[in-house]
């Protein structure tokens, strides 16, 4: 694999370990957010965002000269060492806070479609198409999202919201860091521009919402180092894949 | 008689396996109608089946594609099938065929949505509203029709 392939596959990492993450994180809440439209809600975003993160993973198979089967995969997805994976702190975040919870999907899904904005027009076919059918399934993400906050930001729900801001707002540099030897993937058209470059964006779209946003340092460890969330994360992914290794489903 | 010729009978004969594989959600309704098909390639008994997903994440994909390697298999004289979900084009509602939307509608009380047009009822054909964005399938919403308050749900892209 030359270089530019392995900085690709790193990228990928980082952007279907984070869809993985938020996904799982989304499905968490099935049958216990505060009323039934959220459930469906959330685990229907969620479902998307695994599925977004098993299109970025077929491309990773692909540049390992490996078949994308389900079982190709899920290794990809459940078992590599933790110093694999390339996700941030953002999504390895675990919460049973709901306003958390909320923020942070409204966040997310800010940042996602800048993500995918970034690919969509990618010398690499296969991202730029996963990026068009993405894209398509996302604006109900953002439709969601923005309803629930326009009828909560102005009611008594207001500090519980500000309280979850703080909390996502101190994960946020995280899911902007890139991987190392970016600048190659820049060069070679198959990223238009770096993530971090859209952070300013984000923090005003917040901003609005909240009156004042600000962000912290991007980390610029590569995404090399993961957050103690991971670990708790992982094993609750793993549970019942854990009970049978070897089980055929 | 020609291999192509051979070929194209055999095309013929797999479409029609295919169009007899239903929907796993809406059991009588074909996947052909739902527009998850997208290509059909028959050569040397080796068929090769383009499918397109109406979402990323649907859970039912795996389901779908053995259920039409099962049937096409069942073809004479087809020993190999090769069935793959393609990542372009982009599903969406207006690939459902008139037969397709017909059968969501009478058996379903299924309404679709193509674009943001407004869906109208299967029941009574008022306009409905929309309750939750989000519904019992990643590809479906909830609505109410306005005239008949009749729960109607939207298959949407």
């Amino acid at each position: 694999m030359n270089e530019t392939a392995e900085v690709l596959r790193d990228f990928l990492l980082a952007f279907a370990d984070d869809e993985h993450l938020m996904g799982q994180q989304h499905t968490e809440w099935i049958g216990v957010t505060p009323f039934l439209e959220e459930d469906l809600a959330f685990s229907s975003i969620g479902q998307d965002e695994l599925g977004h993160a098993v299109l970025l993973y077929e491309i990773v198979c692909e540049l390992d000269g490996v078949a994308p089967t389900d079982a190709a995969i899920d290794a990809l997805a459940y078992s590599r060492g933790a110093e694999a994976y390339r996700s941030s702190a953002f999504t390895e975040y675990g919460t049973t806070d709901w306003a958390e919870a909320l923020i942070r999907h409204w966040v997310y899904d800010m940042v996602e479609d800048y993500r995918w904005q970034l690919v969509s027009e990618s010398t690499h076919p296969a991202l730029a198409s996963a990026a068009v059918r993405a894209q398509r399934e996302e604006v109900y993400h953002r439709r969601h999202a923005a309803a629930l906050m326009d009828s909560l930001i102005a009611t008594p729900a207001r500090p519980e919201l500000e309280r979850g801001l703080v909390v996502v707002l101190t994960l946020l540099p995280s899911l902007f860091a890139p991987v190392a030897g970016e600048d190659l993937l820049l060069a070679e058209g198959v990223i238009s521009r770096s993530l971090a470059t859209t952070a300013p964006d984000v923090i005003t779209h917040i901003a609005e919402m909240f009156g004042e946003a600000e962000l912290g340092q991007v980390p610029a460890d590569g995404r090399t180092i993961r957050s103690p969330h991971f670990g708790p994360l992982m094993v609750r992914m793993r549970e019942v894949l854990d009970l049978d290794t070897e089980a055929v489903w | 008689m020609s291999a192509e010729v051979l070929s194209t009978a055999q095309e013929t004969e797999v479409l029609r396996a295919i169009a007899l594989v239903d929907d796993p959600e809406y059991p009588g309704v074909s996947i052909v109608d739902l527009g998850l098909l997208e290509h059909v390639d028959v050569r040397n008994g080796v068929a090769t089946i383009g499918l397109i997903p109406t979402f990323s994440g649907c859970p039912a994909l795996a389901m779908i594609a053995d259920d039409v390697a099962g049937a096409v298999r069942a073809v004479d004289g087809i020993t190999t099938v090769v069935v793959t979900w393609l990542t372009s084009p982009a599903w969406s509602p207006a690939r459902l065929s008139e037969n397709g939307r017909t059968a969501l509608a009478t058996e379903f009380t299924v309404a679709v949505q193509i674009g943001s047009s407004t869906p109208t009822c299967p029941l009574c054909s008022g306009p409905t509203v929309e309750q939750s964005m989000f519904g019992p399938s990643r590809c479906r919403a909830v609505h109410r029709c306005e005239s008949c308050r009749e729960t109607v749900e939207v298959m949407r892209g």
